[in-house]
């Protein structure tokens, strides 16, 4: 009785490790359309909800605008009014994408994986295809996955003006531990 | 007029312009050196618009999602509850309230001050938490509401 009840122990316990959908709601996706006049245009939105698929290589990200934390009030501020990421109409960005031949992957082994995903990037309600390299990390059942690439803000509907002080291309930086 | 006169009276003139336009680039400045360093106020000495029960919050945003998000987003809030989650990473640490019945949760994370704090915590203790309402999303991924708090604070540990 007491092998059984272990048996079926260790099963569970191997079906948490090696799920086939590793979630976080605490991954973090950073902002920064910095430039040398301006330093301030940059946040970091650390509640970024996200989900990978390791057999089917599905992967899914999901973000609050008004998440974003800037250290200065007045771009914050910019950042979600109207002209801008207008987050009371368009509350959320999305990643919908796939982890390009994830055949070629074993996730269920410890190591570093160098990727490359292409996915659907929605902000303000427009939809534009995103191909990214990224490395996942599998760790004792964890993955750590992070990536890094631009997203031109005028695909998206958003225009940064002439000034200089926001980059038109910001860079995107996102960091998560899936379980 | 005399040419003297007329002369002074044209200096006066373009001393006030130069006077005026002296002062609206001071003020202009100054206004752009505020913004430019204007930085967030410490939520723990930031007053509460609201204090609220973590499951109510959760139960007003599943209701009414618009009128919810018109009342507390941008608002500083402070929510008693029940821990139910812990996400930490190496340098953040979220904590989460979450209605079982509907997945639905409130999640905050932390100014860096009081990270230290945050990470101490576990699940199931009865905290009361200050931080900056993002309003909610509903999530495609969890079938769920998502409401976020940013440069949150933790305020007590019952």
């Amino acid at each position: 009785m007491k092998k059984t009840i272990l048996f079926l122990a260790m099963i569970a316990f191997s079906g948490a490790l090696f799920a086939q959908t590793k979630k976080t709601t605490s991954a973090t996706v950073g902002f920064d359309a910095t430039t040398t006049l301006d330093a301030l245009p940059k946040a970091e939105n650390k509640t970024v909800i996200a989900e990978i698929d390791t057999k089917t290589g599905q992967i899914g990200f999901e973000a609050a605008v008004k998440n974003f934390a800037f250290t200065n009030p007045t771009i914050q501020e910019h950042f979600n009014e109207e002209r801008w990421l207008s987050s009371d109409k368009y509350p959320a960005f999305t990643f919908m994408g796939k982890i390009n031949d994830v055949t070629k992957y074993n996730f269920s082994k410890n190591g570093v994986y160098n990727v490359t995903v292409t996915g659907q990037m929605t902000i303000k309600d427009k939809t534009n295809i995103v191909t990214t390299p990224a490395t996942i990390e599998v760790k004792s059942g964890a993955m750590i996955a992070t990536a890094n690439f631009s997203i031109v803000l005028a695909d998206y509907g958003v225009q940064v003006g002439n000034s200089g002080k926001i980059a038109a291309e910001p860079k995107i930086t996102v960091s998560a531990e899936l379980k | 007029m005399p040419f003297k006169a007329r002369k002074e009276r044209t200096m006066t003139w373009k001393k006030k312009i130069v006077i005026g336009l002296g002062v609206g680039i001071l003020l202009g400045g100054a206004a752009y050196w505020y913004i430019m360093n204007e930085k967030f106020e410490d939520t723990a000495t930031t007053e509460s618009a609201y204090t609220v029960n973590a499951i109510d919050l959760i139960d007003m945003f599943q209701s009414a999602d618009s009128a919810a998000n018109a009342k507390y987003s941008e608002q500083i809030i402070t929510v008693n509850g029940r821990i139910s989650e812990i996400e930490a990473a190496d340098t953040t640490v979220n904590v989460k309230f979450i209605n079982a019945n509907s997945g639905s949760y409130v999640i905050f994370d932390f100014q860096s001050k009081d990270v230290a704090a945050a990470k101490a915590l576990q699940v199931g203790d009865s905290v009361s938490i200050k931080g900056s309402c993002s309003g909610s999303i509903y999530s495609q991924l969890r079938r769920a509401h998502m409401i976020s708090f940013k440069r949150s604070t933790l305020l007590k540990k019952f």
